[in-house]
């Protein structure tokens, strides 16, 4: 099992300042997933009570010279703490960066990041780290990221069909520009209450909602872009109000409605820090699931980057258990 | 167009005894939370056509008034005969309406009372495509268990008026002695002693000739001395908001019959985009100020001296 590669400029970019204080705020330990295409981070795909998340990666998007083996078909995965994955690489930057300027080049060729096993201090047991080397002229500093034991073949395999399965796109999605808004909003919404109700209709309709005996506090985002499916709404529920007509589109068959947790939903907004251009919202079939898609922009155009894909799926909380 | 005006929301308009907008959620917000000082407290809201006051009590021995007058509003329809009060969660309204204060974003909200369940009615009123709503469940208030009618000691007033940030600091100062706080106004020399006894004892002076920048204002007669409970004294300075402090703002002290304390704060509720610094005194239109008072009782063996 061998994992070597550099790290880009590109790379160093998109994960120190974005994705990886993205991702440490839904959740300190993830799974890094690498095969021979991709790198992966995911969020809880293994268990289905949490927010799911995946972050995907081509690798020309983050590495140079990659060099990966495994005898499971090139796939490589481990967990590994966040934190201390973003500390390794934001410190080695800012020695890179301190090189280049004496070399006067650039830092892209230095960093380098693998797979090793080593004797930690005080131990008798080897054990896997994901290590990071700068190297100057006449100095080179290493970095070592304690990561689980690389899970076995049955565990990738299960890994592997939970990223397939989570392929599949709702019917219908509705796209919101201002995610800061919508933040600040379920953030101060938060305090209210702990079950959010999410209707998404074809009409292009996002409603958000928080009932308790004591308040019913909600959201309408209404013509918003769809994406898939997609019908008009009726004249007559123009007039009413956003509870009223969300019923209604529910009760037509044009609008799904699930219960997620507020708190997955505000942890999925914190994907914002990746600065995405844009996010999706739609129910997967069945009420299965709350997808969030974001999208990201080749920079400069209106072009989706393919080479970085981001999504979250919120478990739907069970009406009866609440 | 923008006001879906169809025939059940026109009735529903017209039963209404209260419809207001407002278009500095955040002014409101800080003025409420001033008042905010435990986790539970039930408030008594009572609307009239001079505004709407917000009541909170604490064991008889402490009340808090928010007044909002109806200049705050951009639109004030008042339609009541009496005056409706009505009883709510003040934490959960204060979680409430800083939902639909978004910053950065000018919010105009609509407030209603009552809805065909007696309930309260907010709802965000300045974009056509996104909307916050909600509807607070209302309580019939309990009537206010002890009467807090303020009257003046005596022919002449006994008040001071002290920079509210640094009332607040001598007021958390005084928390390592705990228990309860004497508070001493004296002719001459003029001067504004609180001393708090308990754990040791620690002993705050304004003297009104030495520091004019920090105590503003002072009348006094006779030297008058009682005794509050810290707790009480704390609540009414505990949630100032920044912007009070900010604008340099003084709150007005005044010890009425039997000792009893009225503490008024002056919050402001400018428009945010509006709310331009005239100058260091923080001067702003009498009308985008809300007024907070406590009232707080002495501790029974307060003695005048």
């Amino acid at each position: 099992m061998k994992f070597k590669a550099f790290l880009t400029d590109n790379g160093v970019a998109l994960l120190e300042k974005r994705f990886l204080p993205a991702l440490d705020k839904i959740d300190r330990t993830c799974h890094l997933y690498l095969t021979r295409d991709h790198a992966a981070f995911l969020h809880n795909l293994l268990n289905g009570d949490g927010l799911q998340s995946v972050a995907q990666f081509r690798i020309e998007a983050l590495f140079d010279a990659y060099r990966i083996s495994s005898q499971n078909d090139d796939r490589i995965a481990f967990a590994v703490d966040l934190s201390l994955l973003h500390r390794a690489i934001r410190s080695s930057v800012g020695i890179c960066n301190e090189l280049a300027a004496d070399a006067g080049g650039s830092a892209s060729d230095r960093l380098q990041i693998k797979l090793v096993k080593k004797l930690p201090a005080n131990s008798t047991q080897p054990m896997p780290f994901l290590t990071f080397e700068t190297k100057g002229y006449k100095s080179a500093v290493i970095q070592d990221v304690p990561i689980s034991k690389p899970m076995s073949r049955a565990q990738v395999s299960e890994l592997q069909s939970a990223l397939d399965s989570a392929h599949a796109l709702p019917r219908t999605l509705v796209q919101v520009h201002d995610l800061n808004q919508l933040q600040s909003f379920v953030d101060r919404m938060r305090h209210v209450g702990d079950v959010l109700n999410v209707s998404i209709s074809k009409h292009g309709d996002l409603h958000l909602q928080i009932a308790t005996t004591l308040i019913t506090l909600g959201a309408e985002f209404r013509k918003l872009p769809i994406l898939g499916e997609r019908a008009d709404a009726p004249p007559e529920d123009r007039g009413l109000s956003a509870q009223a007509r969300s019923e209604r589109a529910v009760s037509r068959g044009d609008a799904e409605a699930v219960q997620v947790s507020v708190k997955h939903f505000a942890k999925s907004l914190q994907c914002h820090t990746a600065r995405p251009d844009c996010a999706f919202y739609g129910i997967a079939e069945q009420g299965a699931c709350l997808t969030v898609i974001f999208q990201f922009f080749i920079p400069g155009t209106r072009q989706t980057d393919k080479s970085i894909s981001l999504y979250c799926r919120l478990p739907v909380l069970d009406p009866g258990t609440n | 167009m923008s006001s879906p005006a169809t025939e059940a929301e026109a009735a529903a308009a017209a039963a209404a005894d209260l419809i207001c907008h407002l278009d500095n959620v955040q002014g409101i917000v800080d003025a409420l939370s001033s008042v905010r000082w435990k986790r539970h407290q039930d408030a008594v809201v009572e609307v009239s056509e001079h505004g709407v006051v917000l009541i909170v009590e604490d064991s008889g021995c402490l009340q808090a008034k928010v007044y909002l007058q109806r200049e705050l509003f951009i639109r004030y329809d008042y339609h009541a005969q009496g005056r409706p009060r009505f009883g709510v969660g003040l934490g959960l309204f204060v979680d409430c309406l800083s939902t639909f204060s978004v910053p950065g974003h000018s919010n105009t909200i609509e407030m209603r009372y009552p809805g065909p369940d007696m309930q309260l009615l907010l709802k965000s009123i300045d974009s056509l495509d996104a909307c916050i709503y909600a509807e607070i469940r209302t309580r019939i208030p309990e009537t206010i268990s002890w009467d807090y009618d303020f009257e003046p000691a005596g022919s002449s007033p006994l008040s001071f008026t002290v920079r509210s940030a640094a009332l607040k600091e001598a007021i958390d100062d005084l928390e390592w002695p705990g228990s309860s706080v004497q508070i001493t106004l004296q002719p001459a020399p003029p001067s504004v002693t609180f001393k708090g006894e308990g754990h040791g004892d620690l002993q705050i002076e304004f003297m009104y000739y030495a520091n004019t920048d920090l105590l503003i204002a002072f009348h006094c007669d006779h030297a008058v001395s009682h005794r509050y409970k810290y707790k009480f004294l704390r609540a009414t300075t505990s949630n100032l908001p920044s912007n009070v402090t900010k604008d340099n703002r003084g709150s007005k002290l005044t010890i009425g019959r039997g000792g009893m304390l009225k503490v008024q704060h002056l919050v402001s509720v400018a428009r945010s985009s509006a709310a331009h610094q005239h100058s260091a005194s923080g001067y702003q239109q009498p009308s985008r100020i809300a007024y907070v008072e406590f009232f707080v009782k002495p501790e029974v063996d307060g003695d005048d001296a």
